[in-house]
């Protein structure tokens, strides 16, 4: 009978499963059916289209899983760090600008107070 | 007690038996619409350090009452033009040459004149490479904006007067801390009156904007650009207070307004800055059908777990969800007493309901400033983050509205607070938080 009782918490364990499986698939049938614009339907419609969200983020994962190119940063996030890197680079420049102005500042006002020569 | 702070406080009497006498000796039930006005008048009177400190109250619906607040943001910074040989003064000290030597031409007469600064237009002689966006050729338009001689200095020494008042009277002003309010003051006029902040602001909104050609940020010529002068490109378009000319030019101000109020709230939930003295005068709408922000004087800053917050708040409005609104606004640092929870959350439901009645507004102005008066009424404090940024969306959405009457700033909100929620829903802290409650949810359910 022990034997028996394992068998059947394993059988709820797997019904559990497929229940919650098939609710899932449920949601993400019905949030790719309504589109992002369904989300706005309320709290239900909000958790259908997030699962369509995530089903579509986890067929994306699996891609790049297969691919072999999940561990390096996408080409989207190094563009989007070298693009501040290129920002803070020209934000330097900016400063080097007010700087050289400021010396030719200290530079006007020198030639503008030495004595005439004659 | 010195001449100016006999004038203070002169000027600040007059003001306050005036307004007890035209409020019937505060028995008029507009009496406080009449201090505000009062009070407006008396900051205009004071000049530059008044009319600042009047901005500055303007965009603190959390200290401030909802009268005092509209009359402040109602008060017009343009004071008389200082004569161009002053402001030309200024120049020649900052660069040790004369404008006409910096610039191919340059306008005496000022295109506006404001406590801190006079702004006159200018041709640029030679190319300029600003931190981002295209090269301005020589030629180019330019505004030079010039911090007014001796402003500094009055409105430096405004503030040690109204510190030694509030030192000596501050006990009668109940309800907010003066000294806190002049702290803050102080900190603002300091930021305002270099304007290589402003500068460096204006080059930060160009590279969070430099993918969006509806937004237009003037560039700057650092070559020309000191604490006192800062030089930028010249922005042509239209005041969102002459939008009947910009109509008649085929502006389409509908989708202007939802491509703002968007723009606005991609400033908050995505790039955490956003520029929080947007008035009217502020902001251009240009002939290429683009809008243009002007001014970043006051800017607010969020970090991302208050943009998860915000978007929590949001989403709690959009749900008419008073708990999950009030539990985020304490991440955002509303702490409300044990003893007041319940009332808060009961008024702020009946807050939430009224904004779903038929009938009722949806503007967010209406939660906004409503929550805030709610919170005040029951004595809970309000982090001054959380105030400047309802006020930014509330103006956000009355200069939207300005453009397109039926707008829904909530509605703009939403694919923002949706991403902004997703992405937080993967975090491990977010799942360990949430997970327990779903374990129990899931066992209640299978032993239901």
């Amino acid at each position: 009978m022990a034997t028996d009782d394992v068998m059947r918490f394993f059988a709820l364990w797997m019904l559990t499963h497929e229940t919650a499986d098939e609710g899932l698939k449920a949601a993400v049938a019905r949030g790719e059916d309504s589109g992002p614009a369904g989300m706005e339907g309320g709290p239900d419609a909000f958790v259908d289209g997030l699962a369509a969200m995530v089903a579509a983020e986890k067929d994306k994962l699996k891609a790049e899983l297969a691919a072999g190119s999940v561990e390096r940063p996408s080409a989207d996030e190094q563009k989007l760090a070298l693009e501040e890197l290129r920002f803070e680079v020209a934000e330097m420049r900016g400063r080097m600008d007010a700087l050289t102005g400021a010396v030719e500042t200290v530079l006007a006002k020198l030639d503008a107070s030495a004595p005439v020569k004659g | 007690m010195s001449a100016r702070s006999r004038r203070i406080t002169g000027v600040l009497a007059k003001h306050w038996v005036l307004g007890a006498f035209r409020s019937g000796l505060g028995l008029s039930p507009r009496r406080c619409t009449i201090f505000a006005r009062e009070w407006r008048a008396a900051f205009a009177e004071l000049g530059p350090a008044f009319i600042k400190l009047g901005q500055l109250i303007s965009v603190r619906p959390d200290e401030f009452g909802r009268e005092l607040v509209a009359e402040m943001t109602a008060m017009q910074d343009a004071v008389p033009a200082l004569p161009a040989e002053a402001i030309r003064s200024v120049i020649f000290d900052e660069f040790g040459r004369t404008p006409e030597a910096l610039f191919a031409t340059f306008d005496d007469t000022p295109i506006a004149s404001a406590s801190i600064a006079q702004v006159h237009g200018a041709t640029l002689r030679a190319d300029v490479r600003p931190v981002w966006g295209a090269v301005m050729p020589a030629g180019t338009q330019v505004v030079v904006k010039v911090v007014r001689p001796g402003a500094a200095d009055a409105i430096l020494a405004d503030m040690v007067e109204a510190r030694r008042l509030v030192g000596r009277f501050g006990g009668l002003l109940r309800g907010f801390d003066a000294m806190k309010l002049i702290g803050e003051f102080d900190a603002s006029v300091r930021r305002e009156l270099d304007l290589r902040t402003e500068a460096r602001i204006a080059d930060r909104f160009a590279f969070d904007f430099r993918e969006d050609p509806q937004i237009e940020i003037p560039r700057i010529c650092w070559s020309f650009t000191t604490r006192r002068v800062v030089t930028m490109e010249r922005v042509i378009g239209w005041r969102l207070t002459d939008l009947d000319e910009a109509a008649r030019a085929g502006i389409d101000s509908k989708a202007l307004a939802i491509y703002g109020a968007t723009a606005f709230m991609r400033q908050v939930m995505v790039y955490g800055r956003y520029h929080a003295d947007l008035h009217p005068a502020n902001l251009f709408v240009t002939p290429r059908n683009t809008i243009a922000y002007l001014d970043f004087g006051i800017v607010g800053h969020l970090t991302k777990d208050e943009r998860e917050s915000i978007a929590q708040v949001l989403a709690g409005l959009a749900y008419r969800d008073a708990d999950r609104a009030l539990r985020y606004s304490r991440r955002l640092g509303v702490e409300v007493p044990p003893d007041k929870v319940d009332v808060v959350r009961r008024e702020l439901g009946t807050l939430l309901d009224s904004m779903f009645d038929p009938g009722g507004s949806k503007e967010f102005r209406h939660f906004g400033l409503g929550f805030i008066s709610l919170l005040r009424r029951h004595h809970i404090d309000i982090p001054s983050g959380y105030g400047l940024l309802v006020k930014s969306l509330a103006t956000v959405e009355g200069c939207a509205r300005g453009l397109y009457p039926d707008i829904d700033i909530i509605d703009t909100a939403r694919p923002f607070v949706t991403r902004l929620l997703s992405d937080s829903f993967g975090k491990p802290e977010r799942i360990e938080e949430r997970l327990n409650a779903a374990i129990h949810a899931a066992l209640r359910e299978l032993v239901a």
